[in-house]
């Protein structure tokens, strides 16, 4: 496939398997919102599906290319609030696609704390300019998650990786908010 | 015969390698490149004859006000609009997106009561309607859309064929004895559809109707002549037409500028103005030019039409046919569907594609590791995706200086996405 030189190996670099396999099958996808390809999208109702949890919901959208997700968050009501249940809905390129696949498997069932840390982490290697963390206690952490380090090195598609993650911190955020 | 690779060598950004590939350029329906002619004439009015114009008393204020004006006739000329002094229907605006919204807030204030008994045939009230078409770029959907909720107007819209092209078999069902204003684009920006214009003007002129038109992707492309068309307005921008940024234009049939209130306030529009009553406001274009005009670049999308003119809108036009044709064989390939006519006919080199399983993003990624820039996104026409089911494509567009082999090199590369994405 990399016949096209240097180009192509940049090109190998952002498009890891392990990216390219998750964008094929992601995980934690489900179909609960809207879709905004259809005039006339209606409203959803947000519900938890455990009794014992506080649901949250974030609609994150990407304006130039369309890239949306809607992350679902339960957080359970006893301390330490813990993702009991952490599901997306949405569409868009390879790289928003494997990136929310990766989030859900890190994040959940993780607590609160634990999730914001891998946020700040993975927004930290997101804005490294392909340097990478430099932590391997970090990396170790985010396990899959630094396959996206060779997307950093492109200002544009930035936005693609962190779209599922914004939408954890918020969906997580909403539902602290409303307990 | 046109000398088309003479032409592709006045574009000194064409002769760049990209990620170690020669660029290919195909995204002039985003911004076309710009020819040297049009590149030195902005930096020579700087070195030269910069000064304000319709303003001042000195030589080099006379200087730049006789090349502004003279940019405005040549610019006139490519569309078949009056450009003798005291009969101009070109007004400068900032790009057909401030043209489009000058229209609007203009309908808005004449809507208000402003500009006096001439101005009430361009007024809206609830139970009128405004219609556009499905294939609108967002900034002749929003303006108008917003026009209708602002005076109580009602929206309506002509859909599309499947294919994309607006439909002008029930024009009679969606313009009524109750529309007021039409706007429709020439060309779709996503589609590279030309309109059937002809019947939805006849059709909007039979009930009293304005019509708008958006030529910001055909007068680039094919020879456009607003008169012979029978359009009342029609807003294009300079940056597509090998011309500079933060230029347009907006023509109107003298009889309806006259008529139409200003819609910016402020300097070089007005005749008198006064503490305690209403000011007295300049005949067009001057009404609607408020403020200091982006001179040079006026003066440089003036050079732009000129060459264009000389190349022959002809010539153009039969030069870009080629490579759509080429660009048409993307619909060829498994998993990729044109939106748009697939036939090479009434329609221009701007070709929207989607592939089966890849997202636009990783498309145009993968294509721009070979050197080819294509556009990909939405393109600001949502609805028109929707009418595709998608949200987003991939689109290809050409430029008079785009070849042949350049078309083809796009279509090879194309040929590579779903293997390297693994789509099934």
């Amino acid at each position: 496939m990399s016949d096209f030189g240097m180009s192509g190996d940049d090109l190998e670099q952002m498009y890891q398997e392990v990216i390219l396999e998750a964008a094929r099958d992601p995980h934690g996808r489900e179909h609960f919102a809207p879709d905004l390809a259809k005039e006339g999208s209606g409203d959803t109702v947000i519900r938890a599906s455990h009794e014992y949890c506080t649901p949250g919901e974030s609609h994150q959208f990407n304006p130039t290319c369309g890239d949306e997700a809607t992350v679902h968050a339960e957080v359970s009501d006893k301390e330490p609030h813990t993702i009991e249940r952490l599901v997306w809905d949405g569409h868009g390129c390879s790289i928003s696609q494997a990136s929310l696949s990766v989030m859900v498997d890190l994040c959940a069932g993780k607590t609160v704390d634990e999730a914001m840390e891998l946020f700040r982490d993975f927004h930290q290697l997101m804005e490294s300019r392909g340097a990478g963390l430099g932590d391997e206690d970090k990396e170790e952490r985010l396990g899959d998650a630094v396959v996206f380090q060779g997307v950093s090195k492109y200002p544009m598609r930035i936005k693609c990786a962190l779209l599922g993650w914004e939408g954890m911190r918020d969906s997580v955020a909403k539902a602290l908010a409303a307990k | 015969m046109t000398d088309f690779a003479a032409i592709r060598d006045e574009f000194p950004i064409l002769k760049q390698e990209i990620h170690g590939h020669p660029l290919v350029y195909l995204d002039s329906a985003a911004t076309s490149q710009k020819p040297q002619c049009v590149i030195d004439a902005e930096a020579d009015f700087y070195r030269t004859i910069n000064a304000g114009v319709h303003r001042g008393a000195h030589e080099l204020a006379a200087r730049a006000t006789e090349a502004f004006e003279d940019a405005r006739a040549k610019v006139a000329r490519l569309v078949g609009a009056n450009a003798t002094e005291g009969e101009e229907e070109v007004v400068v605006t900032a790009g057909a997106t401030a043209g489009l919204n000058l229209l609007a807030t203009a309908f808005g204030n004449a809507s208000l009561g402003r500009g006096g008994e001439a101005a009430k045939r361009f007024a809206l009230k609830p139970g009128d309607e405004i219609v556009v078409s499905k294939a609108e770029h967002h900034s002749v959907l929003l303006p108008f859309q917003e026009l209708a909720y602002r005076t109580g107007a009602t929206f309506k819209w002509i859909d599309l064929t499947e294919d994309g092209r607006v439909r002008t078999d029930n024009l009679d069902e969606v313009i009524t004895e109750r529309t007021k204003v039409v706007a429709v684009t020439h060309v779709g920006n996503t589609t590279g559809a030309i309109t059937d214009i002809a019947p939805i003007v006849r059709r909007a002129h039979e009930v009293g109707a304005l019509f708008i038109l958006d030529a910001c992707q055909s007068v680039p492309h094919i020879k456009v002549d607003f008169h012979a068309m029978g359009v009342d307005f029609a807003a294009w921008s300079a940056h597509k037409m090998y011309g500079p940024t933060g230029v347009g234009f907006l023509y109107g049939r003298r009889e309806l500028l006259e008529a139409l209130p200003p819609a910016n306030f402020g300097g070089s529009m007005v005749e008198l103005a006064w503490m305690d009553q209403p000011a007295q406001y300049m005949e067009p274009p001057a009404r609607f030019e408020a403020g200091t005009q982006p001179v040079a670049q006026v003066v440089a999308a003036g050079v732009a039409a000129d060459w264009m003119m000389n190349i022959g809108l002809e010539n153009i036009e039969a030069h870009e046919k080629t490579i759509a044709a080429e660009l048409l064989k993307l619909g060829d390939i498994d998993g990729v569907r044109i939106l748009g006519p697939r036939e090479n006919v009434d329609r221009i080199g701007t070709v929207a594609f989607d592939v089966a399983g890849v997202h636009p993003h990783d498309v145009g990624q993968y294509i721009d590791a070979q050197g080819i820039a294509i556009r990909v996104g939405h393109h600001c026409a949502q609805p028109v995706h929707r009418h595709f089911g998608l949200y987003a494509s991939n689109r290809a567009s050409s430029g008079v200086y785009n070849t042949v082999e350049e078309a083809q090199a796009l279509v090879e590369a194309v040929k590579g996405v779903r293997p390297f994405f693994g789509a099934a």
